[in-house]
């Protein structure tokens, strides 16, 4: 017997307990001998083996889960991340366009990936971007996995083919890929953009705070070896200008801005400038608590729901509270696990039930703006769009 | 694995001095079970032949490796002292990552390491590096050593004396696991 406790067979007493692990080709004989004897037992450990696997650390390039396939569950750098796009879209290209947005400080191309589904109906659009902060490893990771999932299951799952019907889903997997790549071969724990700043002294704009929403005001530096200095001015930054003039571009069609950060456990709302809550605030928290209780009831982790200035701490020129003052409805910024037990820096083993539990969040939201703004089929005229719609029933 | 729940109330004072902390743990984690472990751990580092070094503990992709689990825990334990005393009303601390440990033998009963740890503060965004001279023996208190470099104010020197333990937080700490 492989005893566990106690260690040694003259250790174990009477009307003590005694624990042991049993092989998996014995169990039920172990368990059957057990109930002839009259001893109660319990089984503490269902399969040791798989407890050993977890809590091993991996040699990254080892296992691939699916053969020839993307392991969605480790962390990729950006070489490979840029591989995924191509592959996604070679692999999907009845449903997906990979798309230029603009380029980094560093000269790298910023690529989004479109998901929508053919029809001749004019589609409505929600924004998912994600590594606006590079230390932040498990939003890229969620961006990637959110892909793959609608990818998957868009032709199986009754919600996700309904708001593709009338939803186009625009991904950034990574919105910071200068400090990214840096965070990846310089120092795991870097936050901001790569650009040079004070001749070359000092580098890195914090991305979220260079949006033009209360720029500078509060909860920012102006000097540049802060984590959060926020630039030279709004929008000062490649990364920042590359998204906002995309989003203004498109914003009568865009219905909801989602934004991916770690960590924290919370879903934001705006506003980080000011504790004046936004116009359509009632809407934004129910549904944020909605999406909340949609992703604790997965594994039971828990998320607090409010504006930034209120749960978290004042900040201004951040993207989210940017995409509402242009007039996004439902903005949203994702604080992703944990709680601070291993912070940015959180475990692989970690990605597959943060992503799962995330993705009921998101498409909770998702499936509200669809529901709200397509019931039953038709097209709702909304302040914004212009010309006839055309009442559709399905 | 939850050891216990810890109820604290903190109190910022005007001046610039450590937040009053007072707080009430329950446990429920097995006393037994926690000190046997630490003793086996206690045990293990006083066998060693050659000191214990580390460097970057979780790693990049988050993975601590088992055997340095108890180095890690004792690190967390120590850095919360540094974070009680840098706290205030609008500055918080998190461990971010364990930069490096290096063991010292000592001829006494206590094992000693020496860590540079990086504390994530808030809201300034900020990593903060701080050098940790940790002393342990199991069952009493720990006793913590800090220095952390800050700048633009100066390195900040203190030090502490708190109980520890490798395989569980202590009522004075309040750490939350």
């Amino acid at each position: 017997l492989d005893l566990w406790k106690p260690l040694l067979p003259e250790d174990i007493r009477a009307g003590e307990d005694l624990h042991i692990r049993v092989p998996a080709s014995l169990v039920q004989e172990v368990k059957d001998s057990l109930d002839q004897h009259v001893i109660s037992y319990r089984v503490l450990i269902a399969d040791v083996q798989k407890l050993v696997d977890q809590s091993m650390p991996r040699e990254r390039s080892s296992h691939r889960q699916v053969s020839g396939g993307y392991v969605y569950t480790e962390y990729h750098p950006m070489e490979e991340i840029y591989q995924w796009m191509t592959q996604i879209q070679k692999n999907n290209s009845e449903l997906v366009t990979q798309h230029f947005l603009g380029k980094t400080f560093e000269n790298r191309t910023m690529y989004y990936l479109q998901i929508s589904q053919p029809s001749n109906k004019t589609k409505k659009i929600i924004w998912m971007d994600c590594g606006i902060h590079a230390r932040e490893w498990i939003s890229p990771a969620f961006c990637q996995w959110f892909v793959k999932e609608i990818l998957q299951n868009y032709k199986t799952d009754p919600k996700i083919s309904r708001f593709l019907q009338n939803l186009d889903l625009y991904v950034l997997p990574v919105l910071n890929i200068d400090g990214y790549i840096y965070s990846w071969e310089e120092d795991r724990l870097w936050r901001k953009s790569r650009s040079p700043y004070e001749n070359g002294t000092c580098y890195g704009t914090d991305l979220n705070r260079n949006f033009n929403s209360s720029w500078g005001s509060v909860g920012v530096s102006f000097n540049c070896s802060s984590d959060i200095f926020c630039g030279s001015g709004p929008e000062s930054e490649p990364e920042t200008r590359a998204v906002a003039q995309f989003i203004k571009s498109k914003k009568s069609d865009i219905l909801c801005y989602l934004t991916i950060h770690s960590y924290g456990q919370l879903i934001l709302t705006p506003y980080g400038s000011t504790t004046k809550p936004p116009s359509n605030n009632e809407e934004l928290m129910q549904v944020a608590k909605e999406a909340a209780a949609a992703l604790t009831g997965k594994y039971g982790t828990s998320y607090r729901v409010g504006s930034t200035a209120l749960i978290l701490y004042s900040n201004s020129g951040s993207s989210r509270d940017w995409a509402h003052t242009i007039g996004i409805p439902l903005s949203y910024t994702f604080e992703l696990r944990d709680t601070g037990t291993h912070g940015f820096v959180l475990p692989a083993n970690q990605i597959q039930p943060t992503c799962e539990e995330t993705m009921l969040a998101v498409t909770t939201i998702i499936d509200y703006v669809d529901k709200k703004y397509f019931p039953n089929g038709q097209v709702v005229l909304t302040s914004s769009s212009l010309g006839l719609s055309l009442c559709l029933s399905i | 694995e939850d050891a216990g729940n810890c109820l604290a109330t903190v109190l910022y004072p005007k001046k610039k001095s450590r937040p009053v902390v007072s707080i009430k743990c329950s446990h429920t984690k097995d006393q037994k079970e926690i000190q046997e472990e630490d003793n086996r751990f206690y045990q293990r580092i006083r066998h060693q032949s050659k000191p214990i070094t580390a460097n970057n503990i979780p790693d990049s992709y988050g993975n601590i490796e088992p055997a340095l689990e108890p180095v890690w825990a004792l690190a967390v334990a120590g850095s919360s002292s540094i974070m009680w005393e840098k706290s205030t009303e609008s500055l918080s601390y998190f461990l971010a990552q364990v930069k490096s440990v290096r063991q010292w033998i000592r001829k006494d009963d206590f094992v000693e390491f020496d860590y540079t740890v990086l504390l994530h503060e808030m809201p300034t965004q900020e990593i903060i590096s701080c050098h940790m001279r940790l002393t342990w023996l199991p069952g009493r208190p720990l006793k913590v050593k800090h220095f952390c470099a800050s700048e633009g104010h100066g390195a900040q020197e203190g030090s502490g004396a708190e109980s520890g333990s490798a395989a569980a937080p202590s009522a004075e700490e309040g750490a939350s696991f």
